[in-house]
C-alpha cells in the first residue's frame, strides 16, 4: 500500500517533468503559433494582435501554466490542422493504435517465448545458432522496410489483406483486425527478435542456477524442469523488457501507421509534426509519453503481484 | 571379493572415471582415471582444493555433469542398491537415470540461498519429487512433506510448508534441501560442499543433522568438501583429490595420522587446528613441508603495548531502513553498536563473529568508508571521525585495507606496477627511479616475481592477487593494516602461505593488524588479542588465551563448540544439534540499547553482561 | 560457441568494414553528378550493365545513390552517437559516482525522458528545429542521451562499490583521479558495447526520419529517402525499395553482430 502511494507520487512527479519537457521542446521553435495560423506573409499588426489574444507575449512560465491548466481541466484546445477539439481526436486515435500495440505484443510474445526457451535449452547447438541468427536478422531489418515487403507480398501480390486504411473496431471488429494485421506483423517481427534474445538470456541465467540442479537431482524430467521450474522465473524479466519495448513501439508506429495510412496515434502525431500544428504536437507527445510511463508502471505492479519475493517481502 | 569375507558388496564403485569438458582448443579433462568405492551406511569424504575435480566426480554420479557441458568419456559407475543387480550409471539410458535421481540417490548442494525455486512454496518443492517417484496423492504427499520437515527439525513445520524460500534463513533452507533429498529414503546421499556457505554454528547444526539422518536410515553419504576439519569430524573413509586425480585414499584415522602422499601432508600442515596453540605465547606461522622455515612475529614490547596505535570508543554505525510515503527512516539496522577496543603497536587484534555480526562494518567505519553514527576513533593521536576530507586523506595513509575478494580488489584495467605505485603517487612519497626501486622491493617482499609488475590482474591466481593487494597496502608504510577476511576466499594451502606472509611482515615492519575473520582456527593462529562480536557488539574481548582457553560468554562458547577441528582424535560433532534462529539487528527509530556493561574477569579480559 | 562467436565476429567486422570503406571511398570513385543526374529516358530501369542496380523514378543511378547513401547514413549515425556520449557520459558518471541528491534529481529527469519514445523525441526535435542534416544529428543525439547516461550511471554505480575503488580511496586517491584511473576505464567496455548497438539504432533512426521527410532532405542521397520514393512504384520496380532496404539491413546487421561480439568479449556482466 505504502509502495503504491509512493509509486503514484512518483508518477505525478514524472508526469510533471514530462509536461515540462514537452512544453520546452515545442517552444524552442523559431516562429510561433500565430505565424503558423496566419502564414508568414501576413501583416505584422494583425500578427501582433493574434499573439496578444493567444497570450503568446506572456512569459513562458505563464504560457506553460495556461497549457497545463487546460490539460488538467480537460480544455485541450483545438487542432490548427483539423479544426477539431484535440481531446476526442486523441482518444479516438489512441483506440486505433491500442489495437495495433496489443496485436503486436501478442504476436511477438507468443512466438518469442517458445523460441527463446528452445534456444536456451539447446544452448550452443544448432537450434540456438539458428534462432540467434534469425533474431539478429529480425533485429536488423527496419520495420518500415518489412512493412513495404509485406505490402508487396500480402496486398499487392497475393491480395489477401488490405494494404492501407483503418476500420473502427467498435463497428467492425473483424475488419479492424484485418486492417491492423499487416502493420502489427511489421512491428512484431523486430520486437519478436528482441524478446527472443531476452528470453534466451534470461532462461540461460536461470538454467544455470542451483535450484535447477536441485530439481534435476530430484529426478524431475527435463521438460518439467525447463517449462515449470525455469520459465516462471524468466517471465518476470521478459515482461519487464516487453514493457520497456512499448516505448519503442510508440516510436515505430509513427512510421508504420504512416506507411499503412492507418489513422492512429502515430499517424496523427506525424500529421501534427509535418504541419507544425503546435497545440496538437504538445498534446500527442505528452499523451504518448504518459501512456508509455503508465504501461511500464502497470507492468511493474503486475510483476509485484506475480513474484512472491516482492509480493510478500 | 566380498562374498567369502561376509562383508556386503559396495553400494557404489567408481571405476576409472574420466570426465571431459569442451574447451576452446579441444577437450579439458575434469576428472581423469578416478576409482573408489562407497559401502552401504558409510561416509566417504572426497576432499580437495578448487580444480581438484571433486565436484565433477559427484555430479557425474547423477550424470548432472552433462548439463554443464561435461561428458563421461570412460569408466564405470556401478551402483548396487540393497541386494539388487548392479547397474552402471555411466551407461544408463537417460529416462532410467531420471527415475533414479532423487529416488535411490539424493543430492544436496553448496548454495542454500539459491537452491530453492523462489517462485514456488516449500510444499510444492518438497512434494513434486514424492509424487513423481512414489505416485502419492496430494494429501499423502503433504503428510509426508510435514514428516520430512520434522525429521530435519525445522521449527513450525506446518507454517513452513506454506512459505516461500525467501522467507527462510540460509540454515533453514539447507534443512529444506536436505528434506527434499531425503524424501524418497535414498540409499546414497551425495552432499557437495553443503555447509561451505553457512556460518559456523549453523554448519555444526547441519553436519549434526546429516550424521543423525545417516545413522537413523542406514544411508551411505558421499561428502564433497574442501575443509579438512569437516572431514576429520565426519568421515569414515577419505579420498584426497588434486588436479582431477585421486592422490590418496584410506580410513580417516590413517589419512590424518600417517598421510602417505606429499600433497596430503602439505594439505594437513596448512590447516590450522583449533586448540593446537594452547599454551603458546604469541602467534605462530604454519610449518608447511617443502617451504622455508617461517618467521614468527615478535611479541610487542612493553613500551609499544602501552601506547595504542588505534583506539576505538563507543563506535556505533547504523544503517537507516527507509519506508512510508515520505521515505522517512522507520527503523535502523544496528550494524555496529557501542564497540570499544584498543590496538597496540605491533599487535594483532582479531574481530571474529558470524555473518551480520558487524565485524566488517566496524573495519569500514574506522576507515570512514561508511559513515559511523557515533563514537571516537583515535588513530595515532588523530580523531579520525572529526577530520575534514583533506585531513582524512592524509590520515588514511597510516591505515590500509586488504579485502576479501582477490578478484574484485584489483582494478582489472591497470598494470600491477601502477596499482602498487598509486598510493605512493597519491601521497607523493617517491618518484622516478626511487619509485621503481620501491615497487620492485615490495614485489620481492610479498614473494612475487618482478616480471609480474607488467602484468594485469587476470593473469594471476587468487593467492598472487592477494599478495599484490598486500604490497599495495604496504607501499605507504602504514602503521595499521585492516585485513577484512583477507584469506577467506583462498584455498587452504594458499591461505597458509598468505597467513605466514602476513606474520612475517609484522615481524619485519612492526605492523599492527586488525584482523577480521569468521574462522576461529585461523584467528587462533595469528592473533595476540581477540574480540568476539555478536549482533553489532563485542561480547567478549581478551588475549588469545583468554578467549580460546577460558571463554566466559555463552556466545563465545557456542561459537567455539561449533568449530570443527581438523583432528580425528577430537571428534566433537554432536548429533543433537537443534535449530537456533538468529535475532534481528533491526530496531525501531529511537530505540536505544543500554550501554554495554563488561565484567573484567582478569586484566584485559572483558565479558559483556547479558541484558 | 567459440566457433559461432568467431564466425559472428568475422561477418560483423567484415560487413561494418565494407560499409565504412564504401562510405569513405565512394565519393572518390563516384562523381556526385552520377547520383543526381536524371536520365529521363532511363526511368525505373531494372538492374543492367549500364545501371548495376537499376534506376529510380527520376532515372538516377541507384548504385551510385546507394553508395553515397552509406556516407550520409554513417556520418549522421557516428556524429549523433558521439554527441550522445559527450552529453551522456559525464551525466552518467557524475550521477553514479557522487550518488545522493545529484543522482536522485538526474535520475528522475532521465526516467521522465525515457518515457518519450526515442524516435518520437528525435522526430519532434527535428520537426521543430526544421529538418536538415545538422538538425537530424542533433535530434538523434539528444534523443539517445538519456539512454546512454542511464547505462553509464548503472556501470559507475557498480564500479564505485568494488573493493578496488575502496582500496584506492583508502590509499588517498582524489575524486578526479579516481574517475580517470578507476571509473572511466571500467565503464569503457559497457560504453563501447552500447555505442556500437546505438550506432545500429542511429542508422535506423536516420532512415526512419528521412523516410518520413523529417530527416535528410533531397536531393542528398539517403537510404530512408530512397525507400520513401520507391513506395509509389513498388509493383513496377520493387528493386528501388530492395536496394536501399538491403543496404540498411546489411549495415545494421553488421553493427549488431559487432555489438554482440563485443558484449561477449568485453561486458563483465555477460562473462
Amino acid at each position: 500500500m505504502v509502495y503504491l502511494v509512493n509509486r503514484l507520487l512518483l508518477v505525478v512527479l514524472t508526469l510533471f517533468v514530462i509536461s515540462i519537457v514537452t512544453f520546452g521542446i515545442t517552444n524552442i521553435l523559431p516562429g510561433d503559433v500565430a505565424m503558423m495560423i496566419m502564414g508568414t506573409q501576413s501583416n505584422p499588426e494583425a500578427l501582433e494582435g493574434l499573439r496578444q489574444s493567444l497570450g503568446l507575449n506572456d512569459p513562458l512560465i505563464v504560457q506553460y501554466g495556461r497549457w497545463i491548466g487546460g490539460l488538467l481541466s480537460g480544455q485541450w484546445g483545438e487542432s490548427l490542422l483539423f479544426n477539431e477539439p484535440i481531446a476526442p481526436l486523441i482518444s479516438q486515435k489512441m483506440l486505433a493504435s491500442g489495437l495495433i500495440v496489443v496485436m503486436t505484443m501478442a504476436i511477438a510474445l507468443l512466438l518469442a517465448i517458445p523460441l527463446g526457451v528452445w534456444a536456451a535449452r539447446h544452448r550452443d547447438r544448432w537450434q540456438d545458432t539458428t534462432s540467434s541468427t534469425a533474431a539478429l536478422l529480425g533485429l536488423s531489418v527496419p520495420d518500415f522496410f518489412i512493412g513495404i515487403m509485406l505490402i508487396l507480398l500480402f496486398a499487392a501480390y497475393l491480395g489477401w489483406l488490405p494494404s492501407s486504411g483503418f476500420v473502427d473496431p467498435t463497428e467492425d471488429f473483424f475488419g479492424a483486425v484485418r486492417h491492423a494485421f499487416l502493420p502489427s506483423l511489421a512491428l512484431a517481427l523486430g520486437l519478436m527478435a528482441h524478446l527472443t534474445r531476452m528470453t534466451r538470456s534470461a532462461m540461460i541465467g536461470i538454467l544455470n542456477q542451483e535450484f535447477i540442479r536441485v530439481a534435476r537431482a530430484k529426478g524431475l524430467p527435463e521438460r518439467t524442469v525447463v517449462w515449470h521450474y525455469a520459465l516462471p522465473n524468466a517471465i518476470g524479466p521478459v515482461m519487464t523488457v516487453a514493457g520497456l519495448q512499448i516505448g519503442f513501439l510508440f516510436g515505430s508506429i509513427i512510421v508504420i501507421e504512416s506507411l499503412f495510412s492507418y489513422t492512429g496515434m502515430g499517424w496523427l502525431t506525424y500529421q501534427a509534426l509535418l504541419n507544425r500544428d503546435i497545440p496538437l504536437i504538445q498534446s500527442t507527445v505528452f499523451v504518448i509519453a504518459a501512456v508509455v510511463m503508465l504501461v511500464n508502471l502497470a507492468v511493474d505492479l503486475l510483476y509485484r503481484v506475480i513474484d512472491p519475493r516482492i509480493r510478500l517481502g | 571379493m566380498s562374498e567369502q569375507t561376509g562383508t556386503p558388496p559396495p553400494l557404489l564403485s567408481i571405476e576409472n572415471l574420466r570426465v571431459e569438458f569442451d574447451g576452446e582448443t579441444g577437450p579439458i579433462v575434469g576428472v581423469k582415471d578416478v576409482s573408489f568405492t562407497v559401502n552401504p551406511g558409510e561416509t566417504v569424504c572426497v576432499v580437495g582444493e578448487s580444480g581438484s575435480g571433486k565436484s565433477v566426480t559427484s555430479l557425474s554420479l547423477l550424470r548432472l555433469v552433462e548439463f554443464g557441458g561435461g561428458k563421461i568419456v570412460s569408466g564405470r559407475l556401478w551402483f548396487r542398491p540393497g541386494g539388487e543387480e548392479a547397474m552402471d550409471l555411466a551407461q544408463m539410458p537417460a529416462e532410467r537415470m531420471i527415475d533414479l535421481r532423487g529416488d535411490r540417490i539424493g543430492m544436496i548442494f553448496q548454495e542454500p540461498m539459491t537452491a530453492l525455486n523462489p517462485v514456488f512454496t516449500i510444499r510444492r518443492q518438497l512434494t513434486d519429487g514424492l509424487r513423481r517417484h512414489r505416485k502419492l496423492s496430494a494429501t499423502e504427499a503433504d503428510a509426508r512433506a510435514l514428516e520430512l520437515l520434522q525429521e530435519v527439525r525445522l521449527p513450525e513445520p506446518e507454517q513452513r510448508l506454506k512459505q516461500y524460500p525467501h522467507e527462510l534463513s540460509g540454515g533453514m533452507r539447507q534443512r529444506v534441501v536436505i528434506a527434499m533429498a531425503m524424501a524418497c529414503r535414498p540409499q546414497l546421499l551425495i552432499a557437495d560442499e553443503p555447509t561451505t556457505a553457512l556460518d559456523v554454528t549453523i554448519q555444526a547444526e547441519i553436519l549434526g543433522l546429516i550424521k543423525r539422518l545417516k545413522r537413523e536410515f542406514g544411508m551411505a553419504v558421499l561428502f564433497i568438501t574442501h575443509d579438512m576439519a569437516v572431514v576429520a569430524q565426519l568421515a569414515d573413509r577419505v579420498v584426497v583429490m588434486r588436479h582431477g586425480e585421486k592422490v590418496e585414499e584410506g580410513p580417516v584415522e590413517r589419512i590424518f595420522t600417517e598421510p602417505q602422499a606429499e600433497y596430503t601432508k602439505t594439505l594437513l600442515a596448512s590447516v590450522p587446528k583449533l586448540g593446537e596453540m594452547r599454551g603458546k605465547p604469541g602467534p605462530e606461522p604454519l610449518r608447511i613441508p617443502g617451504q622455508p622455515e617461517p618467521v614468527a612475529p615478535k611479541p610487542p614490547t612493553e613500551a609499544a603495548a602501552a601506547r595504542p596505535v588505534l583506539s576505538v570508543k563507543g563506535l556505533t554505525t547504523r544503517f537507516p531502513v527507509k519506508g512510508g510515503i515520505l521515505r522517512r527512516v522507520v527503523a535502523n539496522v544496528h550494524a555496529v553498536e557501542d564497540v570499544s577496543f584498543e590496538l597496540a603497536h605491533g599487535e594483532t587484534l582479531a574481530l571474529v563473529g558470524e555473518s551480520g555480526c558487524g565485524k566488517s562494518t566496524t573495519a569500514r567505519s574506522i576507515l570512514r568508508l561508511v559513515k559511523p553514527t557515533a563514537g571516537d576513533v583515535v588513530m595515532d593521536g588523530q580523531e579520525v571521525l572529526r577530520l575534514d576530507p583533506g585531513a582524512l586523506r592524509r590520515a588514511r595513509r597510516n591505515m590500509q585495507m586488504v579485502f576479501q575478494d582477490p578478484f574484485a580488489s584489483l582494478n582489472p584495467f591497470m598494470r600491477l606496477r601502477k596499482q602498487v605505485a598509486e598510493p605512493m603517487l597519491n601521497y607523493d612519497l617517491a618518484r622516478g627511479s626511487e619509485l621503481q626501486d620501491r615497487i620492485a622491493f615490495l614485489f620481492d617482499r610479498v614473494g612475487l616475481p618482478r616480471d609480474f609488475m607488467r602484468r594485469f590482474p587476470h593473469e594471476l591466481s587468487g593467492g598472487q592477487r592477494q599478495r599484490v593487494a598486500i604490497a599495495r597496502a604496504l607501499s605507504v608504510n602504514p602503521k595499521l593494516i585492516i585485513a577484512d577476511e583477507a584469506v577467506s576466499a583462498l584455498d587452504v594451502s594458499v591461505q597458509a602461505q598468505v597467513l605466514n606472509l602476513l606474520m612475517e611482515l609484522q615481524a619485519d615492519f612492526g605492523l599492527s593488524y586488525l584482523f577480521i575473520s569468521h574462522d576461529m582456527a585461523v584467528v587462533e593462529r595469528v592473533s595476540h588479542r581477540v574480540g568476539v562480536m555478536y549482533l553489532g557488539r563485542i561480547v567478549e574481548i581478551g588475549s588469545r588465551a583468554d578467549i580460546f582457553e577460558n571463554p566466559r560468554h555463552s556466545y563465545t562458547r557456542t561459537l567455539l563448540a561449533g568449530v570443527p577441528i581438523a583432528d580425528v582424535t577430537r571428534r566433537t560433532l554432536k548429533e543433537s544439534a537443534e535449530f537456533k534462529p538468529l535475532p534481528s539487528p533491526v530496531f525501531p527509530v529511537g530505540q536505544e540499547r543500554a550501554a554495554p556493561v563488561y565484567d573484567e574477569v582478569s586484566p584485559g579480559h572483558l565479558v559483556l553482561q547479558d541484558d | 560457441m567459440r566457433k559461432f562467436l568467431s564466425t559472428k565476429a568475422l561477418i560483423g567486422l567484415g560487413l561494418v568494414l565494407t560499409v565504412v570503406a564504401v562510405a569513405v571511398l565512394a565519393p572518390f570513385f563516384i562523381p556526385p553528378e552520377r547520383a543526381t543526374q536524371m536520365v529521363m529516358t532511363a526511368r525505373l530501369q531494372p538492374p543492367s550493365f549500364d545501371f548495376l542496380l537499376g534506376t529510380d523514378q527520376l532515372g538516377r543511378d541507384l548504385f551510385a545513390r546507394v553508395m553515397l547513401g552509406a556516407q550520409t547514413s554513417l556520418t549522421i549515425a557516428v556524429l549523433a552517437v558521439g554527441m550522445s556520449i559527450v552529453l551522456g557520459l559525464p551525466l552518467g558518471i557524475i550521477s553514479g559516482y557522487y550518488g545522493g541528491r545529484v543522482d536522485n534529481v538526474l535520475m528522475r529527469l532521465i526516467d521522465a525522458l525515457l518515457s518519450f519514445p526515442i524516435l518520437l523525441l528525435a522526430l519532434t526535435i527535428s520537426a521543430v528545429l526544421g529538418p536538415n542534416l545538422q538538425n537530424t544529428i542533433i535530434a538523434i543525439g539528444v534523443a539517445f542521451t538519456p539512454f546512454l547516461a542511464r547505462i553509464v550511471r548503472g556501470e559507475a554505480l557498480r564500479i564505485v562499490q568494488m573493493p578496488y575503488v575502496e582500496a584506492a580511496r583508502s590509499a588517498g586517491t582524489r575524486d578526479l583521479q579516481m574517475i580517470v584511473r578507476h571509473i572511466l576505464p571500467n565503464v569503457m567496455p559497457a560504453l563501447i558495447v552500447q555505442a556500437t548497438i546505438s550506432l545500429a539504432f542511429a542508422v535506423l533512426a536516420e532512415a526512419a526520419l528521412s523516410f518520413l521527410g523529417l530527416g535528410t532532405q533531397p536531393p542528398q542521397a539517403s537510404w530512408g529517402l530512397m525507400i520513401q520514393a520507391s513506395r509509389q512504384f513498388l509493383d513496377l520496380a520493387p528493386w528501388t525499395a530492395l536496394v536501399p532496404g538491403c543496404a540498411l539491413a546489411i549495415t545494421i546487421l553488421g553493427l549488431n553482430l559487432l555489438g554482440d561480439v563485443l558484449r561477449d568479449v568485453l561486458d563483465p556482466r555477460a562473462r
